[in-house]
């Protein structure tokens, strides 16, 4: 077990280094000046040229790289070009209102798919199968920002159940119960995709699982209906599936930049926007890192998890 | 199996009520605790008055900081083209007759936000971060976005506690409107127990005299101010002012709709009759600001200038300001905003005229047009629609047999690609820009200034342009002063040297209950007006 956890920890720094690598590679290749952004249209040159020598923009490149990567190790994410504070003390808030909206949204996405799938998948071929796998799939090939659009308007303007945007409201900045209005929405809009993914694939293993002979036995032996539904199969199929909603959570930290905008969400996604349109390398850096750290930590954490619910892939493992 | 779908119907059932419930039901008069909410339609920049950019920061920065010398922006673009100057935080001021020195009589009884009394010493701790490399405040930034307002002082001294004396090296006419901008930086006053407490920090501990002390600021959610009772000047009506980021203009529009905000920035041109038909007001009114093109002087073509005035008579501004922009903008009959000062209206130049426009063409044997490109970004600030005004144009200009390649790119990029100035085979290329100083048409048009080393970035050089400007610069008496900028502008007008194509109206909506917001001819506002109704 030992071995596996060490080579999965020296792939996700492998992983984490090609990403920095790559990023700041492409930084350097997009058109663009942080210095010209910062001093705008009216700066001469010479204050241009004073402005980058003072950013550090004027080093070879592997200095600046290298420079980097030993901030990394101590912890230093480098100086935001255009906040000139820290980049740790601009993105851990930022991350962890992403975090906020993701968590919340994956919830939502598999309280909502995963029944979803197993009752299309019971009742297969009826009405609820079809309708409901459509339905999905409708969701999943709307554009999250136009949907985004469309809940705000229907349920926040015109109803006005609920917030249009923002994490607390802006007049009276309430506690929990007013982040979890301003949750709502957004996170809806956020698990539309996934959710469809979730529910489709659930859907599919669990009609290979019901075909099993097993499954057979079960409702042979007495057991009721929901029982074997819920219990039993659910758990046999919970492996991929679990698979599937770790490999779900890196799209949502990737695609949450749609919703965050719309809604104003002041996550991380927001935070990329807003500095990849000023060149802010340090800022940009740091936001892919996180995303990528998530990512593979995630995925660890449900490789794991496959690895408790599955006994077969544990014995596979030791031997 | 009923059961669960019975369960999953009851559990999506009583979700949704709870989050009803949790909302509140109907939606009542909007409640604002007289606190003034606005979206902005971008995240600031830092609450440093002397170096941040923009005018989404310096309309932040404006309700924290003042200058020395303001501008008054108690009346509306209706009553005042130009907003005439008053004093700042320098209660009055002389000047030597030679236009030289500038002696400052800076406000009694008046503190920073701090508590810091406001006195000569302070001010001078300022002006040396902005401008004394010597000195151990300096400050790089400060000093690169301010350079313009400091070009040609000489030192400055303080007298005694309340005056302040600055020499120029040569006259300046505009040095008291310099001091009154923001927008590239500005020269507002800051506390100096802050700057020497925080240091490179200070953003995030805005200290300053105005109306509005600083409460707090979430990136990306907020930026609180509450006002300032111990405030010199006229003490604001609300009890604070929220700005709040959005960037989406539908999510600034769906906020208004809704009463999260209570004023939005930059709304959808097409959502605007809908709001206004709503019973929201619209505010908007003729602030500095002018989308233009630059010729580029060394092309084969728009080096002739009867090709240049042929283009200006080309342009259809009444249309597009009309009809694509639906009355957002006004089609620009000057060189410069007509809230500038010298501002010379020449619709001789600039008013369609196709018949002329052939007629100069031909008369330089290019009667069966030529090619050439136009260079423009994808979005920006004030830059309103670029890529969708370029093809507006192209279309005006392909009546006259010009064909016109659009090139766009991203706004960052286009801002470096500008900067550095225009390459062969480049005619046209686009900004929007202004000042309420005519100092501006000098920043963009002088010989001294071409690209890359300023944003001269048509290497336009008129030698009769530079005279004129200059004399208009050293000029000791206003009036005459004026007269040489009104000069300047004809100069460019009749060499056709730039295309000024409309200017921007700055709209505001504002909800029902909102009174006092006045849109002077700036691209920022006085708060201390505003009254909410409920």
């Amino acid at each position: 077990m030992t071995a596996t956890i060490r080579n999965r920890l020296l792939s996700t720094l492998l992983v984490l280094f090609g990403v920095s690598l790559i990023v700041f590679l492409l930084l350097q290749l997009v058109p663009g000046d942080p210095a010209v952004t910062i001093l705008g249209s009216g700066a001469t040159a010479e204050a241009v040229a004073a402005l980058r020598t003072e950013l550090g923009l004027d080093r070879a490149l592997p200095i600046q790289f290298f420079d980097y990567l030993g901030g990394l190790v101590r912890g230093d994410l480098g100086r935001s070009l255009t906040v000139n504070a820290p980049v740790t003390d601009i993105m851990l808030p930022r991350f962890a209102n992403t975090i906020i909206l993701t968590v919340a949204a994956l919830i939502l996405c598999i309280v909502v798919a995963v029944p979803l799938g197993v009752i299309a998948a019971h009742k297969q071929y009826s009405i609820f199968d079809r309708v409901s796998m459509m339905v999905s799939l409708a969701g999943a090939s709307m554009p999250v920002y136009w949907f985004g659009l469309l809940l705000i308007g229907a349920f926040a303007v015109t109803l006005g159940w609920l917030p249009t945007s923002g994490m607390y409201n802006p007049r009276f900045p309430g506690g929990f119960t007013d982040l979890l209005a301003h949750l709502v929405l957004p996170a809806i809009a956020a698990a539309l995709v996934p959710l469809a993914v979730i529910a489709r694939m659930t859907r599919s293993v669990m009609i290979d699982i019901l075909q099993q002979d097993y499954i057979r036995t079960l409702r042979a032996s007495g057991l009721s209906t929901n029982s074997v539904l819920w219990r039993h199969a659910l758990r046999n199929a919970l492996p991929p599936i679990v698979n599937i909603i770790g490999l779900q959570v890196g799209y949502l930290l990737g695609g949450v930049v749609f919703v965050e905008v719309v809604f104003g969400w002041p996550g991380l996604g927001q935070q990329l926007y807003t500095s990849i349109t000023q060149r802010d390398i340090p800022v940009v850096q740091a936001g892919v890192l996180f995303i990528a750290l998530a990512f593979v930590i995630i995925n660890l954490l449900a490789d794991g998890a496959v690895g408790l619910l599955d006994p077969r892939t544990r014995r596979k493992v030791g031997a | 199996m009923r059961q669960s779908v019975t369960r999953l119907h009851a559990t999506l059932l009583s979700v949704i009520v709870a989050i009803a419930a949790l909302a509140g039901c109907s939606r009542g008069p909007v409640q604002t605790g007289n606190v003034f909410v606005i979206a902005i339609e971008s995240e600031a920049d830092i609450l440093d008055p002397q170096v941040a950019g923009g005018w989404v920061s310096w309309r932040i920065n404006r309700q924290i900081f003042e200058p020395l010398v303001d501008e008054d922006l108690s009346m509306p673009s209706s009553e005042a083209t130009v907003p005439p100057l008053r004093p700042g935080l320098a209660e009055s001021w002389d000047i030597s007759d030679d236009g030289l020195e500038y002696t400052f009589h800076i406000r009694k009884d008046v503190k920073f936000h701090d508590g810091t009394p406001l006195d000569a010493q302070a001010v001078e701790y300022n002006v040396r971060r902005m401008w004394d490399k010597s000195s151990p405040m300096y400050n790089a930034r400060a000093a690169g976005q301010t350079g313009f307002v400091w070009k040609f002082l000489d030192s400055v001294q303080t007298v005694d506690d309340h005056t302040l004396k600055m020499r120029l090296s040569q006259p300046f006419s505009e040095f008291l409107r310099m001091l009154a901008q923001g927008g590239n930086g500005s020269t507002a006053i800051m506390s100096p127990t802050a700057l020497q407490t925080y240091g490179e920090d200070v953003a995030d501990h805005p200290v300053g005299t105005g109306p509005f002390k600083f409460k707090e600021r979430i990136r990306g959610e907020r930026i609180d101010l509450v006002r300032n009772d111990d405030y010199w000047g006229k003490v604001p009506y609300i009890d604070g002012v929220v700005f709040r980021p959005l960037p989406d203009p539908s999510a600034r529009t769906a906020a208004l709709r809704s009463g999260d905000v209570d004023m939005i920035a930059v709304p959808n041109p097409d959502s605007i009759d809908n709001l206004v038909s709503e019973g929201y007001q619209l505010s908007e009114g003729t602030p500095p600001h002018t989308w233009y093109l630059s010729f580029n002087m060394k092309d084969r073509y728009t080096s002739i200038p009867e090709v240049r005035q042929a283009i200006n008579l080309a342009v259809d501004r009444e249309g597009m300001a009309k009809d694509m922009l639906r009355g957002s903008v006004t089609p620009a009959w000057g060189v410069q905003a007509l809230s500038a000062g010298g501002y010379v209206e020449r619709k001789d130049i600039y008013q369609r005229n196709l018949d002329k426009a052939r007629q100069l063409l031909a008369s330089v044997g290019l009667a069966d047009g030529f090619q050439t490109t136009l260079i423009t970004s994808t979005d920006g600030s004030g830059q309103i629609m670029p890529a969708q005004m370029a093809e507006f144009i192209q279309q005006n200009l392909a009546e006259i047999g010009i064909k016109v390649n659009i090139q766009t790119q991203e706004w960052i990029s286009y801002l470096g690609v500008w900067a550095r100035g225009m390459q062969d085979g480049v005619g046209m290329a686009q900004m929007s820009w202004g000042m309420t100083s005519p100092y501006w048409l000098y920043i963009v048009t002088s010989s001294e200034l071409q690209a890359p080393n300023g944003p001269n970035v048509g290497y336009y050089s008129s030698p009769a342009l530079d005279k004129a400007m200059n004399n208009a610069i050293i000029a000791l008496d206003p009036q005459e002063a004026e007269q040489w900028w009104r000069r300047a502008n004809n100069i460019v007008s009749d060499e056709a040297a730039l295309v000024p194509i409309v200017n921007d109206k700055a709209p505001y909506v504002l909800a029902p209950y909102v009174s006092g917001f006045i849109s002077a001819s700036e691209e920022w506002y006085d708060l201390t007006s505003v009254k909410l109704e409920q």
